[in-house]
């Protein structure tokens, strides 16, 4: 994993002198090396994950599964606005919140289905992370993310007196996504492939835009934005196209949420999901490519692996994050990168950083 | 016509004036200094220069364009660049990626010039930074920092480079070699304007200097005549008893 992908500080002690990459490595042959470690990592990675439904997994884990895929992909967006642009926000599950509620109002008002309905949800998400966006010109740091808050309960006000048009606080049901090639969406395993393949997709396109000039651009804004300012960056603009981004990955994020749920009501996407939201990409780290994924394993599988209620739940998320906070400021994904690096460090020594 | 015409430019703070009508004229094919005591209007010049704030009153010429008010990403696109006292580097990244962005940005600002780095190396070497690549921006020695951020602003392509204090906090070493760098910079063809308190810095780089005080103008000229002026004595030295 390179350090023009991964982009994070890694604490020296946890062996982060591997992590530094080398002048010239962008064309070296080690970065190809490199890349193909990534690419080998990502492909057994979803074939494991894709392999998980038929070793009788059962049906809670796999629904487990769905939600933690959905959620990542949300994740994934947040992650860009806040690992890379720096700009935190604690009302993302709004930005769900428009892209759900788009497509079940397209499918209750004017019966449009999930497959036209797909795009709708992501642009009308994006736009309205744009317009959520839009005081971060004027305000930062905390003040604005008081305004994201706002913004989230803003919409769940709207939601809840949207009478007939958005299901008031009792929301809204959709059917099911129709077939394509045969494939029934209704089968809880054709749904957790559906959900991979958008996460997929996702993963994709983040790394691309994390490994891009304009994800060093986003980065640069986050370092110093007057200095991005002083060598012609139009920050305000890349802010904006930041929040939009992250808000077409929520879109889609909410758009599966809708059609696995098949009932949303306003309180999902409330100041509770959107502290998740929050507490799951600094858990798992905005930063680095895995991240957001890891962050959302945690959270949704925690419970159910501790075995935990909802209200203890709660505690061991707090007791989580304020741990990771002290100990890991990058999130477990750099924890796990540290040790990654450390045992390849022994076992090859100089061999990888020569390599690299 | 210098390339930079500065007319009667004003910058008031509520009732603070920080600069009251200052006309200049800066060249991009040379070295400029512009020296004055703390609280002179030195950094707010160039603030109000760059676009960091809008003027109050006046006019800002940059190659017989109207620049005054625009906003800082479009002026230094125009190849007005500079550099700041504190906010150097972008911390959080490694020194080929800072260089890297400003590289970016400076291959669309051409301008019909062959670009004259082709890779992040290239730069970190003339500013004599090569090998230094893999190193956190953020935790280099203050000498490596400076040079880093003139390195991030040349990257950017400017046709006048403004050097905020450069020699601030530099060991004389340090500012020797930096002023070295400097120096290649108008054979280049780059302009270069620099504030600096640093005197034996400043009159080794500057053909001309411009002295402010209290947000005026009070001397112009070679760097011998002004050292020689009576009213830059005075603000310096004291006026006589």
């Amino acid at each position: 994993m390179t350090m023009e992908f991964l982009n994070l500080k890694v604490p020296m002690a946890l062996g982060g002198a591997h992590g530094k990459a080398p002048a010239g490595s962008t064309e070296g042959a080690g970065n190809r090396g490199r890349r193909i470690e990534q690419i080998a990592l990502a492909v057994a990675l979803i074939a494991i994950v894709a392999a998980l439904p038929s070793l009788n997994i059962g049906y809670r884990f796999l629904s487990i599964a769905i939600t933690t895929g959905y959620t990542a992909i949300a994740l994934y967006g947040l992650g860009l606005q806040f690992g890379q642009a720096g700009i935190m926000s604690v009302g993302h599950a709004a930005m769900l919140g428009v892209g759900a509620y788009t497509a079940a109002m397209l499918s209750n008002h004017l019966g449009v289905g999930f497959w036209a309905a797909l795009p709708a949800s992501i642009v009308f998400a994006a736009i309205a992370g744009g317009l959520v966006g839009l005081p971060s010109l004027r305000v930062s740091g905390q003040h604005y993310i008081i305004i994201t808050f706002c913004c989230c309960a803003l919409l769940v006000i709207c939601l809840t007196n949207g009478g007939k048009l958005t299901g008031a606080a009792t929301g809204l049901d959709v059917g099911s996504i129709p077939r394509v090639f045969g494939i029934n969406f209704d089968k809880l395993f054709n749904y957790y492939y559906l959900v991979l393949a958008a996460l997929v997709i996702t993963l994709g396109l983040v790394y691309a835009i994390v490994n891009s000039s304009y994800g060093r651009t986003l980065r640069s804004i986050r370092e110093n934005e007057q200095l991005a300012r002083a060598i012609g960056i139009n920050v305000d603009l890349h802010k904006i196209g930041v929040f939009m981004a992250s808000g077409a990955f929520a879109g889609l994020a909410g758009i599966l949420q809708v059609y696995y749920l098949r009932h949303i009501s306003p309180t999902l996407y409330g100041a509770f999901p959107s502290l998740y939201l929050a507490l799951m990409v600094m858990l798992g780290g905005g930063r680095l490519i895995y991240g957001p994924l890891i962050g959302a394993i945690i959270v949704n599988f925690l419970p159910e692996v501790m075995d935990l209620n909802p209200v203890d739940s709660r505690i061991a998320y707090g007791v989580a994050l304020l741990v990771v906070i002290l100990l890991l400021p990058g999130g477990v994904s750099s924890g796990l990168l540290a040790i990654y690096r450390w045992i390849c460090g022994r076992l090859f020594g100089r061999v990888s950083k020569a390599g690299s | 016509m210098a390339a930079l015409e500065i007319n009667g430019l004003s910058k008031a703070f509520g009732g603070v004036i920080a600069l009251g009508g200052v006309d200049l004229s800066i060249p991009d094919d040379r070295i400029t200094g512009i020296v004055g005591p703390n609280g002179s209007g030195k950094t707010t010049l160039f603030n109000v220069i760059t676009g960091v704030y809008p003027p109050t009153g006046g006019s800002i010429t940059w190659h017989g364009e109207d620049i005054s008010g625009r906003a800082p990403h479009q002026i230094a696109r125009k190849g007005l660049v500079r550099t700041f006292q504190q906010a150097m580097s972008f911390p959080g990244l490694s020194v080929k990626e800072n260089i890297q962005i400003a590289l970016e940005r400076g291959s669309r600002q051409l301008r019909g010039q062959a670009p004259r780095w082709h890779t992040p190396e290239d730069l970190l070497d003339f500013v004599g930074l090569g090998g230094r690549g893999g190193d956190d921006a953020g935790s280099m020695p203050f000498g490596n920092l400076r040079r880093l951020g003139v390195a991030v602003a040349l990257a950017a392509n400017p046709v006048l480079l403004l050097l905020d204090e450069p020699a601030a906090g530099l060991s004389d070493g340090e500012a020797n070699m930096l002023a070295d760098l400097i120096m290649k910079l108008p054979e280049m063809g780059i302009g270069v304007c620099l504030i600096d308190h640093h005197m034996t810095f400043m009159t080794a780089l500057c053909q001309r200097l411009i002295v402010l005080d209290f947000g005026t103008k009070i001397a112009d000229g070679t760097t011998q005549s002004v050292l020689t002026d009576p009213k830059v004595m005075e603000v310096y030295l004291g006026g006589e008893l």
